[in-house]
Protein backbone atom coordinates (compact mmCIF):
# COMPACT_ATOMS: atom_id res chain seq x y z
CA UNK A 1 0.00 0.00 0.00
CA UNK A 2 1.42 3.24 -1.12
CA UNK A 3 1.18 6.31 1.07
CA UNK A 4 2.48 8.83 -1.30
CA UNK A 5 2.46 8.87 -4.98
CA UNK A 6 4.48 11.57 -6.83
CA UNK A 7 4.29 11.40 -10.72
CA UNK A 8 5.72 13.27 -13.15
CA UNK A 9 5.39 16.76 -11.10
CA UNK A 10 6.40 19.80 -12.54
CA UNK A 11 6.49 23.63 -10.69
CA UNK A 12 7.24 26.53 -12.14
CA UNK A 13 7.13 29.76 -10.09
CA UNK A 14 6.16 33.04 -11.87
CA UNK A 15 8.23 36.56 -10.59
CA UNK A 16 6.67 39.17 -12.18
CA UNK A 17 8.67 41.88 -12.88
CA UNK A 18 6.70 44.56 -12.12
CA UNK A 19 3.31 44.14 -10.58
CA UNK A 20 1.62 47.50 -11.66
CA UNK A 21 -0.51 48.81 -14.32
CA UNK A 22 2.19 51.05 -15.96
CA UNK A 23 4.87 48.02 -15.64
CA UNK A 24 2.06 45.72 -17.30
CA UNK A 25 1.62 48.17 -20.11
CA UNK A 26 5.22 49.33 -20.71
CA UNK A 27 6.26 45.02 -21.05
CA UNK A 28 3.16 44.82 -23.25
CA UNK A 29 4.35 47.77 -25.75
CA UNK A 30 7.85 46.35 -25.56
CA UNK A 31 7.03 42.96 -26.53
CA UNK A 32 9.06 41.71 -23.73
CA UNK A 33 7.79 38.44 -20.89
CA UNK A 34 6.25 39.86 -17.80
CA UNK A 35 7.42 37.76 -15.53
CA UNK A 36 10.15 35.31 -15.16
CA UNK A 37 9.72 31.82 -15.08
CA UNK A 38 11.58 30.11 -12.56
CA UNK A 39 11.59 25.71 -12.35
CA UNK A 40 11.39 24.87 -8.90
CA UNK A 41 10.42 21.27 -9.60
CA UNK A 42 11.10 19.31 -13.03
CA UNK A 43 9.50 15.92 -14.06
CA UNK A 44 9.86 14.47 -10.02
CA UNK A 45 8.08 11.09 -9.27
CA UNK A 46 8.51 8.53 -6.73
CA UNK A 47 6.65 6.94 -4.32
CA UNK A 48 6.42 6.43 -0.45
CA UNK A 49 5.37 3.04 0.99
CA UNK A 50 2.68 3.01 4.11
CA UNK A 51 4.59 2.93 7.31
CA UNK A 52 7.87 3.83 5.93
CA UNK A 53 10.26 6.87 6.87
CA UNK A 54 11.06 8.69 3.99
CA UNK A 55 13.99 11.28 3.95
CA UNK A 56 14.53 14.02 1.19
CA UNK A 57 17.42 15.53 0.88
CA UNK A 58 19.22 18.41 -0.85
CA UNK A 59 21.08 21.54 -0.79
CA UNK A 60 19.31 25.00 -0.60
CA UNK A 61 17.37 26.02 -3.19
CA UNK A 62 17.42 22.23 -4.64
CA UNK A 63 13.41 22.51 -4.44
CA UNK A 64 12.92 20.64 -0.95
CA UNK A 65 10.59 23.26 0.42
CA UNK A 66 8.63 23.50 -2.71
CA UNK A 67 8.12 19.60 -2.96
CA UNK A 68 7.11 20.00 0.50
CA UNK A 69 4.71 22.67 -0.08
CA UNK A 70 2.52 20.32 -2.77
CA UNK A 71 2.71 17.39 -0.54
CA UNK A 72 1.02 19.29 1.88
CA UNK A 73 -1.25 20.63 -0.49
CA UNK A 74 -0.28 24.57 -0.34
CA UNK A 75 0.77 25.16 -3.48
CA UNK A 76 -1.14 23.40 -6.63
CA UNK A 77 1.28 21.30 -9.04
CA UNK A 78 1.42 22.73 -13.00
CA UNK A 79 1.75 19.34 -14.01
CA UNK A 80 1.90 15.88 -13.01
CA UNK A 81 -0.31 14.33 -10.19
CA UNK A 82 0.00 14.07 -5.95
CA UNK A 83 -1.70 11.31 -4.63
CA UNK A 84 -1.73 11.50 -0.52
CA UNK A 85 -3.37 8.32 1.09
CA UNK A 86 -4.53 9.08 4.57
CA UNK A 87 -4.24 12.33 6.61
CA UNK A 88 -1.16 14.63 6.43
CA UNK A 89 0.14 16.71 8.59
CA UNK A 90 3.12 18.91 7.79
CA UNK A 91 5.10 20.54 10.14
CA UNK A 92 6.96 23.34 7.58
CA UNK A 93 9.35 25.68 9.18
CA UNK A 94 9.31 26.88 12.64
CA UNK A 95 5.88 25.67 14.62
CA UNK A 96 4.12 25.65 11.29
CA UNK A 97 0.24 27.30 11.83
CA UNK A 98 0.77 29.17 14.95
CA UNK A 99 -0.72 32.35 14.94
CA UNK A 100 1.12 34.93 16.82
CA UNK A 101 -1.62 36.54 18.55
CA UNK A 102 -2.72 33.58 20.14
CA UNK A 103 -1.59 32.07 23.32
CA UNK A 104 -0.18 28.56 23.16
CA UNK A 105 -3.54 27.17 24.35
CA UNK A 106 -5.28 28.94 21.54
CA UNK A 107 -2.91 27.41 18.98
CA UNK A 108 -3.08 23.86 20.44
CA UNK A 109 -7.05 24.31 19.86
CA UNK A 110 -6.97 26.28 16.61
CA UNK A 111 -4.30 23.60 15.23
CA UNK A 112 -6.36 20.76 16.24
CA UNK A 113 -9.34 22.13 14.46
CA UNK A 114 -7.66 22.72 11.35
CA UNK A 115 -6.52 19.04 11.17
CA UNK A 116 -10.31 17.88 11.61
CA UNK A 117 -10.43 16.98 15.02
CA UNK A 118 -14.08 17.04 17.07
CA UNK A 119 -14.15 19.05 20.27
CA UNK A 120 -14.42 15.93 22.73
CA UNK A 121 -11.14 14.60 20.64
CA UNK A 122 -9.21 18.03 21.33
CA UNK A 123 -10.08 17.63 24.92
CA UNK A 124 -8.74 14.61 24.73
CA UNK A 125 -4.95 14.85 23.39
CA UNK A 126 -5.03 18.80 24.62
CA UNK A 127 -3.23 17.21 27.92
CA UNK A 128 -0.54 15.04 26.15
CA UNK A 129 0.18 17.81 23.21
CA UNK A 130 1.17 19.98 26.72
CA UNK A 131 3.06 17.36 28.73
CA UNK A 132 4.95 16.69 25.33
CA UNK A 133 5.62 20.16 24.47
CA UNK A 134 7.03 20.66 28.48
CA UNK A 135 5.61 24.28 28.11
CA UNK A 136 3.16 23.99 31.23
CA UNK A 137 4.27 27.23 32.83
CA UNK A 138 3.97 29.04 29.16
CA UNK A 139 0.42 27.64 27.69
CA UNK A 140 -1.22 30.80 28.52
CA UNK A 141 1.66 33.11 26.62
CA UNK A 142 0.91 34.77 23.21
CA UNK A 143 2.63 32.49 20.79
CA UNK A 144 4.82 35.81 19.93
CA UNK A 145 6.70 36.07 23.27
CA UNK A 146 7.95 32.06 22.30
CA UNK A 147 11.52 31.98 21.52
CA UNK A 148 11.86 29.75 18.49
CA UNK A 149 13.00 26.90 20.54
CA UNK A 150 9.75 26.98 22.03
CA UNK A 151 7.27 27.21 19.29
CA UNK A 152 8.65 24.33 17.56
CA UNK A 153 8.26 21.80 20.29
CA UNK A 154 4.84 23.58 20.41
CA UNK A 155 4.40 22.55 16.54
CA UNK A 156 6.26 19.52 16.81
CA UNK A 157 3.56 18.08 19.64
CA UNK A 158 0.49 19.27 17.86
CA UNK A 159 1.35 17.25 14.61
CA UNK A 160 2.39 14.41 16.10
CA UNK A 161 -1.09 14.17 17.99
CA UNK A 162 -3.48 14.93 15.56
CA UNK A 163 -3.95 11.31 14.31
CA UNK A 164 -2.41 11.76 10.77
CA UNK A 165 -1.11 9.04 9.30
CA UNK A 166 1.41 11.02 6.93
CA UNK A 167 4.03 13.31 8.77
CA UNK A 168 5.96 15.25 7.09
CA UNK A 169 8.27 17.15 9.18
CA UNK A 170 10.75 20.42 7.58
CA UNK A 171 13.85 21.13 9.29
CA UNK A 172 11.98 21.76 12.54
CA UNK A 173 14.18 20.20 15.01
CA UNK A 174 16.71 22.27 14.26
CA UNK A 175 16.50 24.49 17.00
CA UNK A 176 15.34 22.50 19.74
CA UNK A 177 17.71 21.64 22.59
CA UNK A 178 19.63 18.38 22.95
CA UNK A 179 16.95 16.81 25.39
CA UNK A 180 14.21 17.55 22.82
CA UNK A 181 15.80 16.55 20.25
CA UNK A 182 16.61 13.26 21.78
CA UNK A 183 12.58 13.13 22.96
CA UNK A 184 11.33 14.12 19.09
CA UNK A 185 13.79 11.12 17.70
CA UNK A 186 12.78 8.97 20.30
CA UNK A 187 8.96 9.77 19.44
CA UNK A 188 9.41 9.44 15.64
CA UNK A 189 10.74 5.99 16.33
CA UNK A 190 7.75 5.03 18.04
CA UNK A 191 5.49 6.67 15.34
CA UNK A 192 7.00 4.51 12.70
CA UNK A 193 6.75 1.68 14.83
CA UNK A 194 2.97 2.33 14.76
CA UNK A 195 2.81 2.39 11.72
CA UNK A 196 2.57 5.92 10.59
CA UNK A 197 4.68 7.58 7.70
CA UNK A 198 6.91 9.96 7.56
CA UNK A 199 8.95 12.40 5.39
CA UNK A 200 11.88 14.13 6.80
CA UNK A 201 13.80 16.76 5.56
CA UNK A 202 16.74 17.90 7.67
CA UNK A 203 20.31 18.98 7.67
CA UNK A 204 21.69 16.83 10.55
CA UNK A 205 21.99 13.66 8.40
CA UNK A 206 23.22 11.39 11.23
CA UNK A 207 19.88 10.51 13.03
CA UNK A 208 18.31 10.37 9.47
CA UNK A 209 20.28 7.09 9.29
CA UNK A 210 18.18 5.51 12.16
CA UNK A 211 14.95 6.64 11.58
CA UNK A 212 14.50 6.58 7.80
CA UNK A 213 14.43 3.65 5.59
CA UNK A 214 14.64 5.07 2.27
CA UNK A 215 15.96 8.81 0.74
CA UNK A 216 15.66 10.82 -2.12
CA UNK A 217 18.34 13.23 -3.36
CA UNK A 218 16.84 16.59 -5.02
CA UNK A 219 19.73 18.87 -7.18
CA UNK A 220 17.80 21.59 -8.54
CA UNK A 221 14.65 20.63 -8.66
CA UNK A 222 14.94 17.49 -10.36
CA UNK A 223 15.33 13.99 -8.48
CA UNK A 224 18.87 12.48 -9.33
CA UNK A 225 18.80 9.77 -6.77
CA UNK A 226 16.60 7.55 -5.03
CA UNK A 227 17.84 4.76 -2.83
CA UNK A 228 18.43 2.98 0.67
CA UNK A 229 19.36 5.72 3.30
CA UNK A 230 22.53 4.92 3.99
CA UNK A 231 23.55 4.24 0.26
CA UNK A 232 22.09 7.77 -0.82
CA UNK A 233 23.61 9.51 2.49
CA UNK A 234 27.18 7.96 1.63
CA UNK A 235 26.63 9.45 -2.24
CA UNK A 236 25.79 12.62 -0.55
CA UNK A 237 28.14 12.80 1.93
CA UNK A 238 30.99 12.46 -0.23
CA UNK A 239 30.08 14.71 -2.86
CA UNK A 240 30.44 17.39 -0.55
CA UNK A 241 33.91 17.40 0.40
CA UNK A 242 35.05 17.28 -3.44
CA UNK A 243 32.62 20.60 -4.23
CA UNK A 244 34.98 22.03 -1.41
CA UNK A 245 38.03 21.19 -3.39
CA UNK A 246 37.04 22.71 -6.34
CA UNK A 247 36.21 25.66 -4.40
CA UNK A 248 39.77 25.89 -2.98
CA UNK A 249 41.12 25.28 -6.57
CA UNK B 1 -18.86 20.03 -1.20
CA UNK B 2 -20.91 21.24 1.41
CA UNK B 3 -19.77 18.16 3.33
CA UNK B 4 -16.06 18.90 3.19
CA UNK B 5 -16.15 22.29 5.26
CA UNK B 6 -18.52 20.69 7.81
CA UNK B 7 -15.80 18.70 8.20
CA UNK B 8 -14.25 21.49 9.54
CA UNK B 9 -17.02 23.15 11.92
CA UNK B 10 -14.87 22.67 14.77
CA UNK B 11 -12.63 24.87 13.25
CA UNK B 12 -15.79 27.47 11.99
CA UNK B 13 -16.42 27.32 15.07
CA UNK B 14 -12.68 28.57 16.38
CA UNK B 15 -12.10 31.34 13.72
CA UNK B 16 -15.76 32.88 14.39
CA UNK B 17 -15.55 33.11 17.60
CA UNK B 18 -11.71 34.35 17.27
CA UNK B 19 -13.11 37.35 14.93
CA UNK B 20 -16.15 38.15 17.09
CA UNK B 21 -13.74 38.38 20.28
CA UNK B 22 -11.00 40.34 18.66
CA UNK B 23 -13.08 42.74 16.49
CA UNK B 24 -13.78 45.07 19.36
CA UNK B 25 -10.55 44.07 21.36
CA UNK B 26 -9.66 47.07 23.45
CA UNK B 27 -12.64 49.04 22.93
CA UNK B 28 -14.70 50.16 26.13
CA UNK B 29 -18.35 49.69 24.28
CA UNK B 30 -17.73 46.09 23.26
CA UNK B 31 -19.87 44.53 21.58
CA UNK B 32 -22.46 47.45 21.84
CA UNK B 33 -20.56 49.09 19.16
CA UNK B 34 -22.44 46.91 16.38
CA UNK B 35 -25.59 49.14 17.38
CA UNK B 36 -23.93 52.54 17.77
CA UNK B 37 -22.34 52.21 14.52
CA UNK B 38 -25.92 51.90 12.54
CA UNK B 39 -27.23 54.50 15.40
CA UNK B 40 -24.63 56.91 14.91
CA UNK B 41 -25.37 56.71 11.43
CA UNK B 42 -29.57 56.82 11.74
CA UNK B 43 -28.46 60.15 13.56
CA UNK B 44 -26.71 61.48 10.53
CA UNK B 45 -29.29 60.16 7.84
CA UNK B 46 -32.70 61.42 10.15
CA UNK B 47 -31.06 65.07 10.33
CA UNK B 48 -29.73 65.32 6.78
CA UNK B 49 -32.50 63.48 4.76
CA UNK B 50 -35.01 63.67 7.45
CA UNK B 51 -35.04 66.84 8.45
CA UNK B 52 -33.20 69.46 6.65
CA UNK B 53 -34.26 67.55 3.58
CA UNK B 54 -37.53 66.70 4.88
CA UNK B 55 -37.34 63.09 3.45
CA UNK B 56 -39.72 61.68 6.07
CA UNK B 57 -42.69 64.54 5.47
CA UNK B 58 -42.54 63.77 1.14
CA UNK B 59 -42.74 60.49 1.46
CA UNK B 60 -45.17 60.20 4.09
CA UNK B 61 -43.05 57.95 6.46
CA UNK B 62 -44.11 57.73 9.93
CA UNK B 63 -40.99 57.59 12.18
CA UNK B 64 -38.67 58.03 10.02
CA UNK B 65 -35.31 57.11 12.23
CA UNK B 66 -36.96 53.37 12.70
CA UNK B 67 -37.39 53.44 9.21
CA UNK B 68 -33.63 54.09 8.54
CA UNK B 69 -32.65 51.43 11.07
CA UNK B 70 -34.51 49.14 10.07
CA UNK B 71 -32.74 49.12 5.96
CA UNK B 72 -29.38 50.04 7.93
CA UNK B 73 -28.62 47.51 9.79
CA UNK B 74 -29.27 45.00 7.07
CA UNK B 75 -26.95 47.12 4.46
CA UNK B 76 -24.33 47.47 7.92
CA UNK B 77 -23.89 43.45 7.76
CA UNK B 78 -23.64 43.28 4.24
CA UNK B 79 -21.12 46.51 3.64
CA UNK B 80 -19.14 45.05 6.89
CA UNK B 81 -18.78 41.36 5.33
CA UNK B 82 -17.95 42.57 2.48
CA UNK B 83 -14.89 45.17 3.56
CA UNK B 84 -13.59 42.44 6.02
CA UNK B 85 -14.07 40.05 3.41
CA UNK B 86 -11.44 41.60 1.44
CA UNK B 87 -8.85 40.83 3.60
CA UNK B 88 -10.23 37.05 4.67
CA UNK B 89 -7.13 35.64 2.55
CA UNK B 90 -5.05 37.82 2.56
CA UNK B 91 -4.60 38.79 6.12
CA UNK B 92 -4.24 35.22 7.25
CA UNK B 93 -1.41 34.75 4.68
CA UNK B 94 0.82 33.30 7.52
CA UNK B 95 -1.82 30.41 8.55
CA UNK B 96 -2.29 29.81 4.09
CA UNK B 97 1.68 30.09 3.75
CA UNK B 98 1.52 26.99 6.49
CA UNK B 99 -0.95 24.29 6.43
CA UNK B 100 -4.12 23.31 4.08
CA UNK B 101 -7.71 23.40 4.78
CA UNK B 102 -10.52 24.91 2.80
CA UNK B 103 -9.85 28.50 2.04
CA UNK B 104 -13.07 29.09 1.83
CA UNK B 105 -13.43 28.54 5.53
CA UNK B 106 -12.23 31.92 5.42
CA UNK B 107 -14.88 34.15 3.84
CA UNK B 108 -17.50 31.67 5.65
CA UNK B 109 -15.80 32.77 8.97
CA UNK B 110 -16.06 36.25 7.81
CA UNK B 111 -20.13 36.03 7.08
CA UNK B 112 -20.80 34.09 10.25
CA UNK B 113 -19.08 36.38 12.79
CA UNK B 114 -21.16 39.35 10.88
CA UNK B 115 -24.51 37.24 10.97
CA UNK B 116 -23.25 37.12 15.22
CA UNK B 117 -23.21 40.85 15.22
CA UNK B 118 -26.38 41.73 12.67
CA UNK B 119 -28.97 38.86 14.37
CA UNK B 120 -29.68 40.50 17.84
CA UNK B 121 -29.07 44.07 16.68
CA UNK B 122 -31.96 43.56 14.61
CA UNK B 123 -33.92 42.00 16.66
CA UNK B 124 -33.59 44.80 19.19
CA UNK B 125 -34.11 47.29 16.03
CA UNK B 126 -37.61 45.02 15.94
CA UNK B 127 -38.73 45.60 19.34
CA UNK B 128 -37.77 49.13 18.81
CA UNK B 129 -40.37 49.04 16.11
CA UNK B 130 -42.97 47.18 17.90
CA UNK B 131 -43.19 49.76 20.74
CA UNK B 132 -42.77 52.88 18.38
CA UNK B 133 -46.75 54.40 18.50
CA UNK B 134 -48.11 54.44 14.66
CA UNK B 135 -45.65 51.33 13.22
CA UNK B 136 -47.72 48.09 13.00
CA UNK B 137 -45.93 44.53 12.99
CA UNK B 138 -47.05 42.67 9.58
CA UNK B 139 -47.03 39.21 10.90
CA UNK B 140 -47.46 37.71 6.96
CA UNK B 141 -43.94 39.54 6.13
CA UNK B 142 -42.69 38.33 9.22
CA UNK B 143 -42.71 34.78 8.16
CA UNK B 144 -40.75 35.97 4.88
CA UNK B 145 -38.43 37.56 7.49
CA UNK B 146 -35.87 33.81 7.59
CA UNK B 147 -36.07 33.47 4.10
CA UNK B 148 -34.80 37.26 3.20
CA UNK B 149 -32.04 36.97 5.86
CA UNK B 150 -30.69 33.42 4.12
CA UNK B 151 -30.97 35.04 0.64
CA UNK B 152 -29.00 38.21 2.10
CA UNK B 153 -26.28 35.28 3.64
CA UNK B 154 -25.81 33.68 -0.20
CA UNK B 155 -25.62 36.67 -2.04
CA UNK B 156 -23.15 38.17 0.55
CA UNK B 157 -21.23 34.87 0.47
CA UNK B 158 -20.67 35.19 -3.17
CA UNK B 159 -19.42 38.41 -2.94
CA UNK B 160 -16.85 37.95 -0.33
CA UNK B 161 -15.89 34.50 -1.58
CA UNK B 162 -15.06 37.07 -5.32
CA UNK B 163 -13.52 40.09 -3.18
CA UNK B 164 -11.51 37.74 -0.87
CA UNK B 165 -9.84 36.25 -3.54
CA UNK B 166 -9.34 38.75 -5.80
CA UNK B 167 -7.91 40.87 -3.48
CA UNK B 168 -4.98 38.11 -2.74
CA UNK B 169 -3.87 39.03 -6.72
CA UNK B 170 -4.60 42.62 -6.79
CA UNK B 171 -4.77 45.10 -3.70
CA UNK B 172 -6.82 47.43 -5.39
CA UNK B 173 -9.56 45.44 -4.77
CA UNK B 174 -10.02 47.03 -1.21
CA UNK B 175 -10.27 50.29 -2.56
CA UNK B 176 -12.39 49.75 -5.44
CA UNK B 177 -14.75 47.84 -2.82
CA UNK B 178 -14.91 50.35 -0.71
CA UNK B 179 -15.89 53.41 -3.05
CA UNK B 180 -18.54 50.71 -4.88
CA UNK B 181 -20.29 49.78 -1.56
CA UNK B 182 -20.54 53.35 -0.97
CA UNK B 183 -22.68 53.80 -4.16
CA UNK B 184 -24.13 50.94 -3.62
CA UNK B 185 -25.92 52.06 -0.43
CA UNK B 186 -27.45 54.86 -2.02
CA UNK B 187 -29.07 52.96 -4.79
CA UNK B 188 -30.74 50.89 -2.08
CA UNK B 189 -33.76 51.88 0.32
CA UNK B 190 -32.56 52.88 2.97
CA UNK B 191 -32.63 56.52 3.04
CA UNK B 192 -35.88 56.29 0.92
CA UNK B 193 -38.12 54.19 0.64
CA UNK B 194 -38.78 52.19 -2.36
CA UNK B 195 -42.25 53.36 -3.22
CA UNK B 196 -40.83 56.79 -4.25
CA UNK B 197 -38.71 55.13 -6.62
CA UNK B 198 -41.88 53.07 -8.39
CA UNK B 199 -43.74 55.87 -8.21
CA UNK B 200 -42.28 59.35 -8.21
CA UNK B 201 -43.24 60.39 -12.63
CA UNK B 202 -40.03 61.23 -13.32
CA UNK B 203 -37.87 58.24 -12.92
CA UNK B 204 -40.53 55.51 -13.20
CA UNK B 205 -39.28 54.17 -16.48
CA UNK B 206 -36.07 53.64 -14.84
CA UNK B 207 -37.35 51.72 -12.30
CA UNK B 208 -36.78 48.18 -14.23
CA UNK B 209 -33.38 48.95 -14.08
CA UNK B 210 -33.24 49.87 -10.11
CA UNK B 211 -34.68 46.28 -9.28
CA UNK B 212 -31.37 45.08 -11.16
CA UNK B 213 -29.94 45.80 -7.43
CA UNK B 214 -30.76 42.25 -5.45
CA UNK B 215 -30.01 44.46 -2.31
CA UNK B 216 -32.59 46.94 -2.85
CA UNK B 217 -35.17 44.24 -3.28
CA UNK B 218 -33.46 41.46 -0.42
CA UNK B 219 -33.29 45.10 1.89
CA UNK B 220 -37.52 46.36 1.36
CA UNK B 221 -37.83 42.64 2.29
CA UNK B 222 -37.03 43.99 6.01
CA UNK B 223 -38.68 47.30 5.11
CA UNK B 224 -42.27 44.99 4.58
CA UNK B 225 -42.12 43.84 8.59
CA UNK B 226 -43.71 47.49 9.41
CA UNK B 227 -44.29 49.31 6.37
CA UNK B 228 -46.31 47.26 4.38
CA UNK B 229 -46.38 49.97 1.55
CA UNK B 230 -42.69 49.43 1.46
CA UNK B 231 -42.77 45.15 1.42
CA UNK B 232 -42.23 42.41 -1.31
CA UNK B 233 -45.88 42.19 -1.84
CA UNK B 234 -45.06 45.52 -3.82
CA UNK B 235 -42.25 44.39 -6.03
CA UNK B 236 -42.92 42.92 -9.19
CA UNK B 237 -43.12 39.12 -8.35
CA UNK B 238 -40.50 38.11 -11.22
CA UNK B 239 -38.01 40.17 -9.83
CA UNK B 240 -38.17 38.64 -6.60
CA UNK B 241 -37.35 35.49 -8.77
CA UNK B 242 -34.79 37.25 -10.69
CA UNK B 243 -33.09 38.19 -7.09
CA UNK B 244 -33.35 34.64 -5.74
CA UNK B 245 -32.37 32.95 -9.39
CA UNK B 246 -29.30 35.45 -9.30
CA UNK B 247 -27.64 34.96 -6.05
CA UNK B 248 -27.59 30.86 -6.62
CA UNK B 249 -26.36 31.72 -10.08
CA UNK B 250 -23.81 34.17 -8.39
CA UNK B 251 -22.75 31.75 -5.65
CA UNK B 252 -21.92 29.31 -8.21
CA UNK B 253 -20.07 31.20 -10.39
CA UNK B 254 -18.07 33.13 -7.81
CA UNK B 255 -17.31 29.93 -5.50
CA UNK B 256 -15.60 28.28 -9.27
CA UNK B 257 -13.76 31.62 -9.68
CA UNK B 258 -12.66 31.66 -6.13
CA UNK B 259 -11.66 27.71 -6.43
CA UNK B 260 -9.53 28.47 -9.47
CA UNK B 261 -7.58 31.90 -8.44
CA UNK B 262 -6.96 30.22 -4.98
CA UNK B 263 -4.77 27.22 -6.75
CA UNK B 264 -2.28 29.76 -6.76
CA UNK B 265 -3.15 31.54 -3.34
CA UNK B 266 -0.65 29.42 -1.57
CA UNK B 267 2.62 31.19 -3.87
CA UNK B 268 1.42 34.74 -4.29
CA UNK B 269 0.39 35.33 -1.17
Amino acid sequence: MEAIVVENLTKHFRKAYDKTLKGYFISLAKRENRYEEFVALHNVSFSVKKGESYAIIGKNGAGKSTLFKVLSGIIAPDQGHVQMNGKVAPLIELGAGLSRDLTGAENIRLNCAIFGLSRARIREVYDSIVEFSELEDFINTPVKFYSSGMKSRLGFSIAIHVDAEIILIDEVLAVGDKDFKKKCYAKMEELRNEGKTLVVVSHSLKPLRTICDRALLLEKGEVTDIGSIDEILDKYEQEKPKKKKKKEV
Amino acid sequence: MFADIMKYKELLYFLVHKEVRIRYRNSLFGFLWTLLEPIGLMLIYTIVFGVILDGAGKNHLEAYPVFILIGLIPWTFFNNTIRRGTRALSGNSSLIKKVYFPREIFPITILLANLVNFVPAFLLVLVVGIFTPNLHLQFAQLLWLPGVIILQCLFTLACTFLVAVLNVYYRDVEFIVNLLLRGWMYLCPIIYPISRVMETKEIQEFTWLYFFNPMAIIISGYHGIFYPEEGLNHIPPSMIIYVIILTFFLLGVFWLIFKRLNRRVGEVI
